[in-house]
């Protein structure tokens, strides 16, 4: 499908609530306000034929103001395109609306996700951790948690990536 | 006592006052074929409500992955899905060769095809000989594993290692096909319709086999979108969604093959399709081989593909590749990337973000069965716990994949 077309079709339905539109990376990706995301993906689906939810997974910038992403990958199967549709929140703010009502195979991802980064998805039918154990008090995948022990000293960051 | 029993066994307040018993099918269940428990609700033998508990052997590979040089991360994916270990490596290497911007020659593409379609194979065999398991018929496990053997020492001979394979490189092959890889793989290649014809009797038209099976643990397709299934699940349910015919990568679409597609989604349609499949993975193999083309096994990539040994010894240039790749020194560009490859379950996906540095910024695996599982109460709903057992068996789900 036309890049333009969806584009256009977006712009027209959400305005402003659209922040931007990214043509660089190898599927169209298109970042929008939190507060429309399931309103979004629900015209995506339903007008522009993007009925299938391939990924939904979290992202922590911590430089950002908007520290906590959430990225989702819907494709169009009869015209075999894809798009990608961000959306950010605040770390003192991580709730972001469940999109189980339309799609159910986003249950487990939004749980992943909650797990991982601490986004809590609002109405969500059972927002509890899924792989790690319940009692964990952090959320592992964002950024600040270290994977190594920071107080090694035979280790360099400079020469061990970050 | 019998409180903290109902707090246990997750019995909701409203069922307290009924006769249904609850049943753990699992952590460690010979049934389950992996770490995954079951919590059903059961009146008499029927299965009311299913609850799965997942994440057993949760190994946190994204995070892992995120302190790690790219070549090392192949060794991560290995561990997904292990029952067809290559195509985890090579859809790896292939997304970041697509990061890299590396287009890869004609002779890798069907080298990677070869042994991909293998490990298909492998997959397939593996699932559909234990969905005969389940209903009592071990008779074809044990004739069709001696051939999962025979894929098992080719893996060995192209890369020297047999369940976790760590196969291929950024940019190609450690090596190249050795005669006698090409001569196992002409040989299981013959041998094999014979075996998948004779367990073919055994049971597609087996009377037992088909009364366990038709009917039991169906989805439709329209649910089964919705959910996100992919890959034999899909389509069983009847929507012919394969991505080697919809993206095709690795020069897939050099080949003819057929998708085969079910029609109710049922146990019996997904044993058919994975059956189908093996048969079209078969004249993948011999096409790909017969067709092979001459040239080199890898491509010219120095930031990532080793030097030969010889030149590390003589060449200052090697010397320094060779030490900057094994320490994880190389940076690549910033970006981001979705490269998806179709897996022995379905749509493998891998989603990176680099942000120039040496290890990838975000790393998120789309993991097919860890998607698709989760529809496994609405599939068992109203049915005996027996038939749950083939519904979970052929879903295929591998808890080194559900659990990342």
């Amino acid at each position: 499908m036309e890049r333009l077309l969806i584009q256009n079709s977006l712009q027209e339905k959400f305005m402003d609530a659209i922040i931007s539109f990214d043509d660089s990376s190898d599927i169209f990706t298109v970042t929008v306000k939190k507060q429309v995301i399931v309103d979004v993906i629900l015209f995506i689906k339903e007008e522009l034929g993007f009925q299938f939810l391939t990924d939904l997974c979290g992202i922590h910038y911590p430089d950002q103001e908007f520290q906590l992403g959430v990225v989702y990958h819907l494709h169009n199967l009869p015209l075999n395109t894809r798009i990608r549709v961000k959306t950010f929140t605040s770390l003192a703010e991580p709730e972001i609306d469940t999109l189980t009502t339309v799609f159910s195979g986003a249950n487990w991802m939004e749980r992943e996700t909650y797990d991982f980064f601490g986004i809590i998805f609002t109405n969500h039918p059972n927002l509890i951790r899924i792989l790690n154990v319940e009692y964990l008090d952090y959320f592992p995948m964002r950024k600040e948690y270290p994977l190594e022990d920071q107080t090694r000293t035979d280790k360099d960051d400079r020469f061990f990536g970050r | 006592m019998e409180q903290l029993e109902k707090e246990h066994i997750l019995v909701r307040p409203e069922d307290y006052d009924k006769n249904f018993s609850t049943l753990n099918l699992g952590p460690t269940h010979p049934a389950t074929h992996g770490i995954f428990q079951n919590i059903l609700t059961m009146n008499g033998e029927t299965i009311i409500d299913a609850e799965q508990t997942i994440g057993y052997i949760h190994r946190s590979f994204e995070k892992l992955a995120e302190r790690r040089a790219f070549y090392q991360i192949t060794t991560l994916t290995d561990r997904l899905n292990y029952c067809s270990s290559p195509i985890n490596n090579i859809g790896w290497q292939m997304t970041i060769e697509k990061l890299l911007g590396v287009e890869t020659s004609k002779r890798i593409d069907y080298m990677r095809i070869i042994v991909m379609e293998l490990a298909r194979i492998a997959d397939h065999l593996i699932c559909n000989s234990v969905i005969g398991v389940d209903s009592g018929a071990l008779t074809g496990f044990v004739y069709v594993f001696q051939q999962r053997e025979k894929i098992y020492e080719i893996y060995e001979e192209i890369c020297g290692a047999r369940l976790t394979t760590n196969l291929g490189r950024i940019g190609g092959f450690e090596r190249d096909f050795s005669p006698s890889v090409v001569k196992k793989i002409k040989e299981f290649i013959s041998n094999l319709p014979k075996v998948i014809r004779q367990f073919e009797k055994l049971l597609y038209r087996n009377r037992i086999f088909m009364d366990r099976t038709i009917n039991v643990g169906g989805i439709s397709a329209e649910r089964a979108l919705n959910y996100g299934f992919t890959g034999p699940c899909l389509r069983a349910a009847g929507v012919d969604y394969d991505v080697r015919a919809m993206n095709p990568y690795s020069s897939y679409n050099d080949f003819e093959f057929t998708i085969p597609v079910g029609t109710n989604g049922d146990t019996y349609d997904r044993f058919c399709v994975r059956q189908e499949e093996i048969w079209q993975s078969i004249s993948l193999v011999k096409n790909a081989l017969e067709n092979l083309p001459e040239g080199s096994y890898h491509m010219d990539v120095p930031e990532f593909y080793l030097p030969p040994k010889e030149d590390v010894y003589s060449k200052m240039e090697s010397l320094i590749w060779h030490f900057k790749i094994v320490m994880g020194e190389i940076e690549v560009p910033v970006g981001e990337v979705y490269h998806s490859v179709e897996g022995g379950n379905g749509e493998l996906g891998f989603y990176l973000v680099s942000d120039g540095g040496r290890t990838p910024y975000r790393l998120h695996f789309r993991r097919p069965c860890f998607i698709y599982y989760q529809a496994f109460p609405e599939m068992v709903r109203g049915s005996f716990l027996s038939d749950a057992i083939l519904t979970m068996s052929s879903m295929n789900v591998i808890a080194g994949e559900l659990d990342a």
